[in-house]
């Protein structure tokens, strides 16, 4: 069979194709037409052809198959130091032979590729940090995930990620519309405790306007909320768009470029339209990732930056900490254990390592912080980056991957861990149901509601 | 013989060694592309050569990085192995004299305890990663039969030639020959194998050092902790 009817090389454009997939429950149609998919050779010699350059070209031919990267992988090391988990192995015996043979592979290769991408690896970009030459394999999978989902083979939770993205510009079926009166609701709510207080929709020139993940106006409307007190406190002035508030990327996981490229662009338009000083984004990781790191390139721009200053919600967090804008009851500071769980999106891979530190120096009374090790750049991936989280497919694998952050948590001997990113907020969730080890986890958000100084002007007024 | 192999056929080797390399970095830097690497080469380019100077200082220098702080004794094997490499060729005296008599030139010697000491622990070192390549199921798992050739040809120079300057192994002129020829050998393979790492080190490791120069952090301020 060349292509199924839910397993083929065309992304979701429409409503009607993504509700067809989705009512393909678990993927089941879907995995067994991708057993017959063909592969459409021509098209992947092409995409090779035109993409696999210098860089790629050379990480693939010069690697000295040393080894060095296998103690980098936490998936080497949390499946009991498997050599086929060795980062150069993987991606050698995926990519690598996809090149050596001009894109002329089987249906068989292309399906167990699909399997290392997108369980084998979760892109965290440790294992580049660990190679003499420099040789970032995470990057190389992400590479491969794209060539993987131009024919179709793809974890069927991404292609439904990804045509979110495609018909919904968002990653999950929450619409403009949905999104506009969740703020007007979640207002409406804050207002009686917080008088005064407004997410103002659609205000050019404001100081910041501020993005969210999709699932925050689909599941977890208290983090609007929360974000609009704290800007409502900070005194900041502030804004979201009706459209372009997204700013998450499932495509990236899935390795869709255009639909990463449609994404971002249209963040970045709601950017243009309101002329804010600068743009905040809530505590994601990818969302970072995508709009703020890599978005610029997929939007084309040869600066490689946003349109406008693009903070993660940690650095405004941590300014506003500063400036005494937000200011901590000391008497309601964090006296227990805690540490911190370092995203790889943006700690690794975009260095902001001592910007969530100044924050636990703000909040976490002296002596009771302790770091995991290993820490900062050098951190482990919570077990359900890159899009490891949402396959059901790979439930077992992830589920395996997260007791390297179980192991790394229980030897803190923390029982709350702040967690400023979705994924890893998730991951932690989960292996605390997995393996009920008595941890609590939060965003930060909820935590500095809980803390700050609330000022008199700002508390509602008692009735005569 | 003598005549051919350390005449027209050493100028050939030469000249596609410095050629061939040449070739590998023009061919590398141009093939670089700031949209498809997602790093801005082009626009950033300070930031991104103080990106590519850190990673590459990082990795050059023992123990400069935490990948060699965690692997203490191949960190030391490796560096043994590379230097070896690099400096007892260059510096040998049995090679400058050669300088000295066909072009007069004054070049640099190392005593010859130094270089023997070098070459000794070369070897010894490439023993280690030949064993290691067998004995680490990790590491056995990528190799392949084109890993040990290398190695074989790396290290054929230094002990034919440690056999021909100290006469042993009988026949004096069989030694060098084979010292002069699996030389040649090798410099002619570095361009056309993996050994290209000896200007692809700079370029990959710096390639990556300019992308969180700019991207992943340096822009920021954030010097990453390689």
């Amino acid at each position: 069979m060349p292509e199924g009817k839910f397993c083929n090389r065309t992304p979701v454009n429409t409503q009607e194709a993504l509700e067809a997939l989705l009512a393909d429950k678990g993927g089941k149609q879907y995995y067994e037409e991708m057993e017959q998919l063909d592969v459409d050779v021509p098209k992947l010699a092409a995409a090779l052809k035109n993409t696999c350059k210098s860089r790629t070209q050379t990480w693939l031919d010069m690697c000295a198959h040393c080894g060095l990267c296998a103690d980098s992988c936490f998936l080497y090391l949390v499946n009991n130091r498997d050599p086929k988990q060795v980062p150069a192995y993987k991606i050698q015996s995926t990519l690598g032979e996809m090149v050596k043979m001009k894109g002329d592979v089987s249906n068989e290769f292309m399906r167990h590729a699909m399997e290392v991408a997108w369980s084998q690896c979760t892109c965290c970009n440790r294992c580049g940090q660990y190679c003499p030459y420099g040789i970032d394999m995470g990057v190389m999978f992400g590479y491969l995930r794209g060539l993987l989902y131009s024919q179709g083979f793809v974890p069927w939770e991404l292609k439904i990620g990804a045509g979110m993205h495609r018909v919904f510009k968002a990653q999950m079926n929450v619409t403009d519309e949905d999104w506009t009166e969740t703020c007007d609701w979640m207002a409406e709510e804050a207002q009686d405790e917080w008088p005064g207080l407004e997410i103002p929709i659609d205000k050019e020139n404001a100081d910041i306007m501020y993005t969210v993940n999709a699932r925050e106006p689909k599941h977890y409307p208290e983090d609007i909320s929360e974000a609009a007190i704290l800007f409502h406190v900070a005194g900041e002035n502030w804004t979201v768009p009706s459209s372009g508030w997204e700013q998450t990327s499932l495509s990236m996981f899935a390795g869709d470029w255009e639909a990463c490229t449609m994404q971002v662009k249209h963040v970045y338009a709601a950017v243009e339209r309101l002329n804010p000083k600068r743009c905040v984004g809530t505590e994601c990781g990818h969302a970072h990732r995508a709009t703020v790191i890599e978005g610029p390139y997929w939007a084309g721009r040869p600066d490689g930056l946003p349109p406008r200053p693009y903070m993660h919600y940690v650095e405004w967090l941590a300014e506003a900490l500063r400036l005494g804008k937000i200011k901590i009851d000391p008497e309601k500071r964090i006296k227990q254990l805690v540490t911190l769980q370092d995203s790889c999106n943006y700690i690794r891979n975009y260095g902001l390592k001592d910007i969530t530190r100044e924050i636990v120096s703000y909040i976490v009374e002296p002596g009771y912080f302790v770091e995991m090790s290993p820490n900062k750049e050098h951190n482990f991936c919570c077990g359900g980056g890159g899009g490891f989280n949402g396959i059901g497919r790979f439930r077992k694998q992830r589920n395996r991957a997260l007791m390297t952050k179980r192991d790394q948590i229980l030897a803190t001997g923390a029982k709350l861990v702040i967690a400023p990113c979705h994924n890893c907020w998730d991951a932690i969730r989960d292996l605390e149901e997995e393996f009920k080890i008595g941890i609590k986890w939060s965003f930060l958000k909820p935590l500095i509601v809980s803390m700050m100084i609330v000022p008199e002007h700002l508390k509602p007024q008692e009735e005569e | 013989m003598y005549q051919i192999i350390t005449g027209p056929l050493l100028w050939l080797t030469f000249l596609v060694f410095v050629g061939g390399l040449a070739w590998r970095v023009y061919s590398y830097i141009k093939g670089l592309n700031w949209k498809l690497d997602r790093v801005a080469y082009g626009t950033q380019t300070a930031y991104g050569v103080r990106g590519a100077v850190r990673s590459i200082v990082a990795w050059i220098v023992p123990f400069g990085s935490q990948g060699w702080k965690v692997k203490p004794i191949f960190t030391i094997m490796f560096f043994v192995f590379h230097i070896g490499i690099v400096v007892t060729p260059l510096f040998l005296l049995g090679h400058a004299v050669i300088l000295n008599s066909r072009f007069g030139i004054n070049w640099p010697t190392l005593p010859m305890v130094v270089a023997d000491t070098l070459t000794v622990a070369m070897l010894c070192a490439g023993l280690f990663i030949l064993v290691r390549r067998i004995a680490l199921p990790e590491v056995r798992i990528i190799t392949s039969l084109y890993d040990y050739t290398l190695l074989l040809i790396t290290v054929a120079p230094f002990f034919t030639g440690f056999m021909a300057v100290h006469q042993l192994g009988g026949d004096y002129k069989f030694w060098l020959y084979a010292h002069i020829l699996t030389g040649e050998l090798m410099l002619l393979a570095v361009p056309f194998t993996k050994l290209f790492h000896v200007v692809g080190f700079f370029l990959s490791r710096g390639q990556l050092g300019m992308d969180y120069g700019i991207k992943r952090g340096g822009m920021k301020g954030t010097n990453m902790a390689w």
